[in-house]
């Protein structure tokens, strides 16, 4: 039926004839066609179902382009329509067009129907065909298409589930996967599934359930990959057959329904299942060209090779493997599995194994069965096993043989590497090396060493076990018993076999304590210790480094390489170096003579910080410095070369650093500048590790007390000076003084004949008070001075007139004030110079002061005489100082409190002869006065002595230096004069 | 003691240590049995859920007339017809199913077969204990010779195999641990007559 479709949106506006034309036009074309196009006759359908294809075929005569449709029959829906051109086929005049369904065809009915054209004609539709599918009532049950089907990786696959009449439709899983589903027919839906994965050995499945969720039907589809073939090459092991291999990558698709299939040569062919992709095939005969292709469900691969017989020889294993051994050697056979390796030249790899270790021999002959193997240890264990390949065209390596196991034979061992250690006396160890399995050669017994001297055929011979490595030596009876002065040392080796060489070393007898060599530093490297020495050009013979560590002093565990000759370093490495630990190291000739030291190092693997502080730390304070000294860090504790040592001080938890000594021998350091105080010291040595944890001392800094005496000592010195110099002017310029300050008195009227042997002072005594005049016999009587001048009303005793000179010329100018006007106990003070000048200021007042002049002793011309005193205050006759023998002035004897106060408070009275004279009335003071005896007393008693207000004058003589004054009046003279000048200008 | 014990192994005791033994055997079996079947409801992708209708296995139907060696015939029949099933099932799976490495499921799977076939064993003491009715060969007719050709039919035929090895090993636990009790009914019963025809001696 034509279609004649018009397009109700084109433009109405057109002309209608010309619309009306065209319509004409065509409906007359159609009508034409109509009577020429055939409509299609016997449609017939086949079906390939696996493949889900339909095959369409109908007969219509010449018409090449046909319409063809093709309906769901139940819902009446299009699955395709198209115009397709279809030649007429030669062998069934039928036209066949095949149509390649989405969804398996049993899904649902399909409708098909065909019609003719050319051009815009069209030819009655045929007849509609159906293709029947399995949702008709009468197949009633669940189902699902398609089956078991085998599909690529990454394909669209569309499945269907025909649910069971009366049932109700729910979901279609594929996997764990719930899918869209389509309704074919009203039993029938579909799913598609897209870029399928990789399934599962047992495929996936797709499961189909009902509206309860329970399942009711399911089909299993396997997703894998067409095969894949690689590296195909066919080879002969037995020069025959051919043995042909390649490789496949896994199709993921498995058994004999999916699994690939193999045709060599058109040979079929199955391979076990296998899951290494090596694969292999055995041809009885060798054919020269090969063909190899492989099939499964998703396609097919194939590979060729060619190649001759000879070119592809790959030898079985050897078989049968024995051995022939000896110490040095062994011959290893073999035979071989097929007869034509007779005339097969062979190149043969002989892989020989001895504690771990491999080694390839490589061997080649025609029929070769067995080789030798040289350069072996004796008895040592060896395995061998053995591959060959062709030498001519060779192709590849065979396989390897069974391993074979072997020992050879054993011979006498090597002779030990041996040394000697002495101590500083006789004494030593001899030691040797532990010789290896292969130096051993064969089962160890024992050692024998031998001590003998040469020239006196002394010998001492000690079998030891083979177990031991070293053995104590005593060679003072050597020493003593041989003229020699070396003793040999011998070891030899034992085993089953025999008794090794003997290693022998030279000890000398003449042991010296001296070491001559300097000792330079090792430095150790990821090689060792790197130790080097000037050649000696002499020296033809080998060198032995021997070391040890160097704390160690007696039987110390030595250990020692030998160089050879002409070497001139080498690098010492050995698993017992630890960190921290000092080595020494030795070099010796080693000749037909005793070794000789050559050189001498010391160094250390690993240098780390001292394990143990300085030992000893000392604070001491010298001066206002303080000294630190401490003693050294053993050796053991160093643990690397000492570089030197800071000194730090403490403040709380925080070092500061004072001083680093790069000096390792330091061990003092003076800390200086440091003011009094609580101080702590802490003192670190140093390697190029570090710094250890220190030694810490403390100080407490006390104030340095000979500066303050010396200080003392100097502003007293100084006062001295002045006092001296001031007299001295004074004396230098008395007359001028006596004439300004003090002229001449006339001579006092005295009442009784007084005389004197040089100048006889006429005293007047006043009519209340006497002046008393002090006169010393060796005394130049020109110098004599009025010592005082009683107040007239307060000599109401009038008592004490004695022997002294009484100057009664000036009774107005010269008097005398009584200290004890104030009846408050007198207490002393100690001198003070500014006391002395303030007291003298303050002198208006009736106070007893206390002078701190410092003056000479000879000043001072009255004596305390407690003893006296209390004796009913009799002046007595010093010998010393009064050659008249007058009693001293005595006018305050009368305002003393009562002489048995003082009399037992004096610890050391003074002998009568000094008590006798003098003035002594303040004898309660020199009871307090902290001063004992002796000189001090004499000069203490001076300082502090109370003084008169008016006079100055010192009331307490110093006794001892009354004795001085005797040798030195001048001194005195200016006392009294500077005494009479202080008393002049008192109001 | 030596003899203590080979007396005390003689007689009902044996029975007793067959029965606890057995029954230690299917309570092992019963635990494998769900493994295996978690495992391949988990490989196959089935849920809990998926019905299986009707038995594999066909005995007589159970009856509380069936005496001891009735009932451990019925249990020993049951059992062989689940191996040889299980066998079946283990090659058609083998033939059309496997491939790729061997994992948890192929190891579980071979190791009921292995402890059903012990069961079989014991039940097979037992049954010879109970009355010399080793000599009863258990039916295998009406069992599927091969199965079903689809492969999805195969599969559901599998777990069906696996579903009736565990419900045979359950009823097994069940008969097994009721038997101790019958066994010591029958001895009394025993030791009864043997004393009466001793008394009438």
């Amino acid at each position: 039926m034509p279609h004649l479709s018009v397009n109700p949106s084109s433009k109405p506006n057109c002309s209608t004839v010309w619309l009306i034309s065209v319509l004409l036009g065509l409906l007359a074309v159609h009508t034409n066609a109509n009577d020429v196009l055939t409509v299609p006759q016997q449609v017939s359908l086949s079906t390939n179902m696996d493949s889900q294809q339909l095959s369409i075929s109908w007969l219509a005569g010449a018409a090449t382009t046909f319409d063809l449709m093709i309906l769901r029959t139940e819902l009446n829906e299009s699955v395709f329509y198209e115009t397709v051109s279809v030649m007429v086929s030669q062998l069934s005049g039928r036209h066949e067009w095949n149509w390649t369904s989405v969804e398996p065809l049993q899904c649902t009915s399909l409708s098909i129907k065909v019609r003719s054209r050319e051009g815009q004609s069209t030819s009655e539709w045929s007849n509609t065909e159906i293709l029947q599918g399995s949702d008709l009532p009468s197949e009633e049950e669940w189902q699902m298409f398609p089956l078991d089907r085998v599909v690529p990786v990454g394909a669209n696959t569309t499945f269907c589930c025909i649910v069971k009449e009366g049932e109700q439709f729910g979901t279609i899983n594929y996997g764990n996967t719930v899918m869209n589903t389509t309704r074919l027919s009203r039993r029938s839906y579909a799913t598609t599934v897209v870029n399928q994965g990789l399934s599962g050995p047992s495929g996936t499945n797709v499961i189909c359930y009902n509206s309860f969720k329970e399942l009711k039907i399911g089909a299993v589809v396997f997703v894998g990959y067409p095969p894949l073939l690689s590296d195909f090459v066919c080879e002969t092991h037995d020069l025959t057959s051919a043995v042909c291999l390649w490789n496949e990558r896994n199709t993921n698709l498995y058994k004999k329904t999916r699994g690939t299939r193999y045709t060599l040569n058109n040979r079929t062919f199955t391979l076990s299942w296998s899951l290494n992709p090596k694969k292999e095939c055995r041809v009885d005969h060798w054919e020269g060209n090969w063909t190899l292709v492989a099939v499964n469900p998703l396609g097919q691969y194939s590979l060729t090779d060619s190649a001759e017989l000879s070119h592809r020889v790959t030898p079985v294993a050897p078989e049968n493997l024995t051995s022939v051994a000896h110490a040095t050697n062994a011959t290893v056979l073999w035979q071989w599995k097929y007869d034509g390796y007779s005339s097969l030249a062979l190149v043969c790899q002989v892989e020989l194994t001895s504690q771990g270790y491999k080694t390839n021999h490589t061997f080649s002959g025609v029929d070769l069965r067995a080789v030798v193997l040289p350069d072996l240890y004796p008895y040592e264990d060896y395995s061998v096993q053995v591959r060959c390949g062709a030498q001519q065209n060779f192709w590849k390596w065979g396989s390897w043989s069974e391993t074979m196991s072997f020992k050879s034979s054993s011979i006498v061992p090597e002779a030990p590497d041996m040394w000697v250690w002495m101590n500083k006396d006789y004494t030593g160890q001899v030691i040797w090396k532990p010789l290896t399995r292969r130096q051993s050669r064969g089962l160890m017994t024992g050692y024998e060493v031998t001590l003998w001297s040469p020239g006196e055929s002394l010998q001492h011979t000690d079998i030891l076990p083979p177990d031991t490595f070293a053995v104590p030596v005593n060679l003072t009876q050597m020493a003593t018993a041989s003229s020699d002065n070396m003793v040999m040392a011998t070891v030899t080796a034992k085993n089953t076999e025999g008794v090794s060489l003997p290693a022998s070393v030279l000890i000398p007898l003449r042991l010296t304590d001296a070491d001559p060599r300097a000792v330079s530093q090792a430095v150790y490297t990821d090689s060792g210790f790197s130790l080097f020495w000037q050649s000696d050009v002499n020296t033809t013979c080998a060198y032995v480094v021997e070391w040890h560590n160097a704390s160690c002093k007696w039987n110390c565990p030595v250990d020692w390489i030998k160089v050879a000759p002409g070497n001139t370093n080498v690098s010492i490495e050995s698993a017992n170096f630890q960190p921290g630990v000092r080595y020494n190291f030795s070099l010796y000739s080693s000749s037909s003579e005793a070794p000789e030291l050559l050189q001498r190092w010391q160094g250390y693997m690993q240098e780390l910080v001292p394990s143990s502080p300085v030992l000893s730390l000392l604070t001491t304070q010298e001066d206002s410095d303080i000294l630190l000294t401490w003693g050294h860090i053993p050796l053991v504790s160093r643990r690397g070369f000492l570089l030197g040592y800071n000194i730090y001080i403490s403040s709380g938890s925080q070092l500061t650093l004072l001083a680093n000594l790069s000096d390792p021998g330091s061990r003092s350091y003076t800390v200086k500048g440091l003011s009094e105080g609580s101080y702590k010291f802490t003192v670190k040595a140093y390697t190029s590790a570090g710094e250890d944890t220190g030694a810490t001392a403390s100080i407490m800094l006390e104030p340095f007390t000979d500066w303050l005496i010396l200080e003392i000592l100097a502003s007293l010195g100084v006062t001295a000076l002045f006092l001296v110099i001031v007299t001295f002017l004074c004396y230098k310029k008395r007359k001028w003084v006596k004439k300004a300050f003090y002229p001449d008195i006339p001579e006092p009227k005295l009442p009784g004949d007084w005389s004197r042997s040089q100048a006889p002072l006429d005293v007047k005594p006043p009519h209340h008070s006497l002046v008393h005049m002090v006169e010393r016999p060796e005394w130049d009587s020109s110098k004599e001075a009025l010592v005082v001048i009683p107040e007239e009303d307060e000599d109401e005793d009038g008592q004490g007139i004695g022997d002294e000179l009484v100057d009664t010329d000036e009774p107005t100018s010269l008097r005398y004030y009584n200290q004890v006007v104030d009846e408050r106990p007198i207490r002393p003070r100690y001198p003070d110079s500014s006391d002395s000048s303030a007291s003298s200021l303050d002198s208006a007042r009736t106070d007893v002061t206390y002078t701190g002049i410092q003056t000479s002793g000879s000043s001072f011309v009255f004596q305390l005489d407690p003893q006296g005193s209390s004796e009913g205050h009799q002046p007595q006759a010093d010998p010393s100082f009064c050659a008249g023998g007058g009693g001293g002035y005595r006018p305050q004897m009368q305002s003393r409190v009562p002489s048995d106060d003082t009399g037992p408070a004096s610890p050391n009275p003074f002998p009568e002869s000094q008590a006798a004279s003098g003035y002594k009335p303040q004898s309660s003071w020199q009871m307090d006065s902290p001063v004992d005896d002796g000189e001090g007393r004499s000069r203490a008693s001076s300082l502090g002595s109370p003084t008169s207000i008016a006079s100055t004058q010192f009331l307490l003589p110093d006794g001892e230096d009354h004795t001085e004054d005797k040798r030195q009046p001048s001194s005195s003279a200016a006392t009294t004069w500077l005494t009479n000048l202080l008393s002049s200008t008192k109001p | 003691m030596a003899a203590r014990r080979t007396r005390g192994m003689t007689g009902p005791d044996v029975s007793r240590s067959t029965v606890a033994r057995a029954a230690s055997i299917a309570e092992q079996l019963r635990y494998e049995c769900s493994i295996l079947l978690e495992l391949y409801r988990e490989k196959e992708s089935f849920t809990a859920d998926v019905l299986v209708d009707g038995r594999l296995v066909s005995v007589t139907p159970p009856s509380s007339q069936l005496d001891t060696r009735d009932k451990l015939w019925r249990l020993h029949s049951a059992l062989m017809q689940c191996r040889s099933l299980l066998e079946r099932a283990i090659t058609r799976e083998e033939e059309e199913l496997g491939g790729g490495k061997k994992g948890d499921y192929e190891t579980q799977r071979k190791m009921v077969k292995d402890r059903l076939s012990y069961l079989l064993i014991c039940t097979g003491e037992l049954l010879k204990t109970a009355g010399g009715a080793a000599l009863l060969t258990p039916s295998l007719e009406g069992l599927e010779s091969d199965g079903p050709t689809a492969l999805f039919e195969l599969k559901l035929w599998v777990y069906r195999i696996f579903k009736e090895v565990d419900y045979w090993t359950k009823t097994a636990i069940t008969t097994l641990e009721a038997l101790p009790s019958v066994i010591a009914k029958e001895r009394v019963r025993t030791s009864r007559v043997r004393t009466t025809r001793s008394t009438r001696r």
